[in-house]
């Protein structure tokens, strides 16, 4: 077990000195984290989209003060309008449609207004969800506001009130589907290019052949080196969500599946950096084909854009890669809450993780031949 | 030094496919001894080394270290914890300290033998304990990798080409590290293709060439069987000196115009400078050149190591 430690302890040290490692395992993803978030969370009209549906309706007429309303809430030109049919069912169209703001306007509003008891409804998804949220909120109150000055002159009292309904999203953004393949490719390109990296180098340097002559078992080595990557990939994962929740308000939080699946691919792809690097001699040729195996392995496994915009080709190649289940399993259990889809996952990147490990160790080049 | 024998191998055999590395090869090493496995590159110096540190598998023959088999499991585990290897060309974690680095390799040992404080200062390092090791020179290097061979305090030290790749400064500093390990009673077992770092660190040579012993003996046997006359090189004396020198040493030749003459016995010397003189010959300096291992294998093999290479 000391031996065990020293290996990763050795490992730990060399990697927290070297800043073009903790470049790539940690400020890289970050990074990439930033970028991405910032260019798909910016929409190409800055208005939000909210959705009105006006159920005051008199001989196939908006009220004369719904239509006020809604006036001035397009007025504001913050608010990019979207009427829904009176007789549309909301929560059916909201579901359908992945609506995450609509406002209601009840049947009787206009009459309800003249008795200066009429009430809206907003539905929108909670604020820790999207932050959006709470701007709209505060728009649509300013306009509630104005509405009921212009009605009365006075203010209060009050001729229209608010009331707030949360929905649940299913309409995920962009960054939501993001972080967990970001965490997966993380997990990929820490774990291949780390056992290919290290295996070459140490094989390089003579290090494999010295530690060979000492009473240390290829197991113990094996053993060190995958404990070391854990390491990385829980400080990377961990680095990820933090950054996740500060700069973009990222809500999902790890859970078993999640824990188990980062375990499983800690495992799966230092195997597989062992068995790329018993082939490669020297360290640049490692860095090269850790790069062969990683750069495509990333995009086709829907780690930036969902598989589902992808050609019906690369879906089938996706399907072979285990970042694929990884990225798809860290969603289901982070995002989705989709347990079901998330064991799956599970179970066959841990299949994978175990293959490989067992491949890539009895491979593994320790004493001499 | 003792007459007990810690490393035995008997006519042992290593093959890679069509290749015999090692062919036949027999020897032993007595505990306290400074043992010399001397010859050119490929000759199977390493490949040996290695079988005895465990390293690699035997084809055919037997060997045994400290009494432990080198082909069962057991003997292994045994070898392994009672031997310290130095291989060649080895470098440690650029990124760790050379006190992290002895460390390292004593925790492989479960932290026997010496404290670490005492490495570094057996190898004269008090100063660049907290130095990481690539900011280290070469020379320093090695005498790091050499406290990291002594980790586990080895009854057998295997330093393979130890002093290959440092410049002159440096490699007089391993030899000293070695003659230090000698005087406290250590077993060395050296692999090198410098003549003359085997002859001055040396008790016992072996000389290999192409898998098989060609000499075995201390130096001075070596020499004294091998390595030929001692010469009287006059130094620039050119055809001058050749025409003068003939007569008397028939078999005195000229080299890159130094005029070589071969020393029979005693009064060869005097009669040769008496005859230089006599003929006011000029010349630039004499030089007595005694015989070496370098020579040894010269006689031996026909062609003398440059580099490591057979020339």
């Amino acid at each position: 077990m000391k031996r065990i430690a020293a290996i990763v302890n050795g490992a730990l040290r060399t990697w927290f000195r070297s800043k073009t490692t903790l470049f790539w395992t940690l400020a890289f993803p970050i990074l990439l984290m930033l970028l991405f978030g910032a260019i798909f969370n910016v929409s190409d009209d800055p208005r939000f989209d909210f959705y009105v549906q006006n159920q005051d309706v008199i001989d196939g007429q908006p009220s004369m003060l719904s239509n006020t309303f809604v006036s001035m809430l397009n007025e504001t030109g913050v608010l990019n309008i979207k009427m829904v049919d009176a007789t549309e069912n909301t929560g059916t169209y909201i579901e359908e449609k992945g609506v995450e703001m609509m406002l209601i306007i009840p049947e009787g509003f206009h009459q309800s207004s003249l008795a200066q008891n009429a009430s809206v409804t907003l539905k929108t998804v909670p604020i820790e969800v999207d932050t959006t949220a709470a701007t709209v909120r505060g728009v649509v109150e300013q306009v509630i506001e104005y509405f009921n000055i212009a009605a009365t002159g006075q203010n209060p009292p009050q001729v229209v009130t608010m009331q707030l309904e949360d929905l649940v999203s299913n309409n995920y953004r962009f960054i939501d589907y993001f972080v967990p393949g970001l965490i997966g490719m993380t997990l990929m390109t820490t774990g291949i290019f780390g056992a290919v990296g290290w295996n070459t180098r140490n094989k390089e340097l003579g290090i494999l052949k010295k530690l060979a002559t000492t009473p240390l078992s290829k197991f113990e080595y094996i053993i060190g080196v995958i404990l070391f990557e854990l390491v990385m990939c829980t400080i990377s994962t961990v680095a990820i969500l933090i950054v996740g929740v500060l700069v973009f308000n990222v809500t999902i939080l790890p859970n078993i599946y999640s824990i188990i699946l980062i375990v499983a691919g800690a495992i799966t792809f230092p195997g597989m950096g062992m068995v790329i690097a018993r082939f490669v001699k020297e360290t640049d040729s490692a860095d090269a084909a850790a790069n062969a195996i990683t750069f495509p392995m990333m995009f086709l496994s829907g780690t930036f854009f969902p598989l589902e915009t992808m050609p019906e080709l690369l879906r089938q190649i996706a399907r072979v890669l285990p970042l694929t289940y990884l990225s798809d399993g860290l969603r289901d259990s982070m995002v989705y809450d989709n347990a079901s889809s998330a064991l799956y996952n599970t179970a066959i990147v841990l299949v994978v993780g175990i293959i490989f490990i067992v491949i890539g160790s009895l491979i593994t080049s320790w004493r001499e031949e | 030094m003792s007459n007990q024998a810690v490393i035995q191998v008997d006519s042992i055999v290593k093959k890679y496919k069509d290749v015999t590395a090692v062919n036949g090869v027999s020897f032993t090493v007595n505990r306290g001894e400074v043992f010399s496995f001397v010859g050119p590159n490929g000759a199977g110096k390493t490949t040996t080394v290695e079988i005895l540190v465990c390293l690699r598998d035997l084809t055919a023959g037997k060997a045994k270290v400290l009494g432990f088999d080198v082909s069962s499991r057991k003997g292994k585990q045994q070898i392994r914890k009672r031997v310290g290897v130095l291989p060649q060309d080895f470098n440690t974690f650029d990124l760790l300290t050379v006190k992290e680095n002895i460390n390292y390799y004593k925790r492989m040992y479960g932290n026997v033998g010496r404290d670490t404080d005492d490495l570094i200062k057996l190898v004269n390092l008090e100063h660049k304990s907290k130095t990481l090791y690539k900011n280290l020179s070469g020379g320093l290097k090695k005498r790091v990798a050499i406290a990291i061979t002594l980790a586990n305090d080895p009854e057998i030290i295997f330093l393979d080409e130890p002093t290959t790749g440092l410049d002159p400064k440096a490699r007089r500093d391993v030899w000293k590290l070695i003659e230090g390990l000698r005087d406290q009673g250590k077993t060395i077992f050296l692999t090198t293709h410098y003549m003359d770092e085997a002859q001055v660190l040396s008790d016992r040579v072996v000389i290999i060439s192409y898998g098989k012993i060609i000499a075995d003996g201390t130096p001075s046997e070596l020499i004294l069987k091998h390595g030929g006359k001692t010469t009287l090189i006059v130094e620039d004396g050119k055809k001058e000196a050749y025409e003068v020198l003939k007569t008397k040493f028939p078999k005195a030749r000229i080299e890159n115009g130094d005029v070589l003459v071969p020393i029979n016995n005693k009064s060869d010397l005097p009669n040769a400078v008496m005859a230089l003189n006599g003929n006011k010959t000029k010349f630039g300096e004499l030089i007595v050149r005694r015989p070496n291992l370098e020579d040894v294998f010269l006689n031996l093999t026909g062609k003398k190591i440059v580099d490591g290479e057979l020339n």
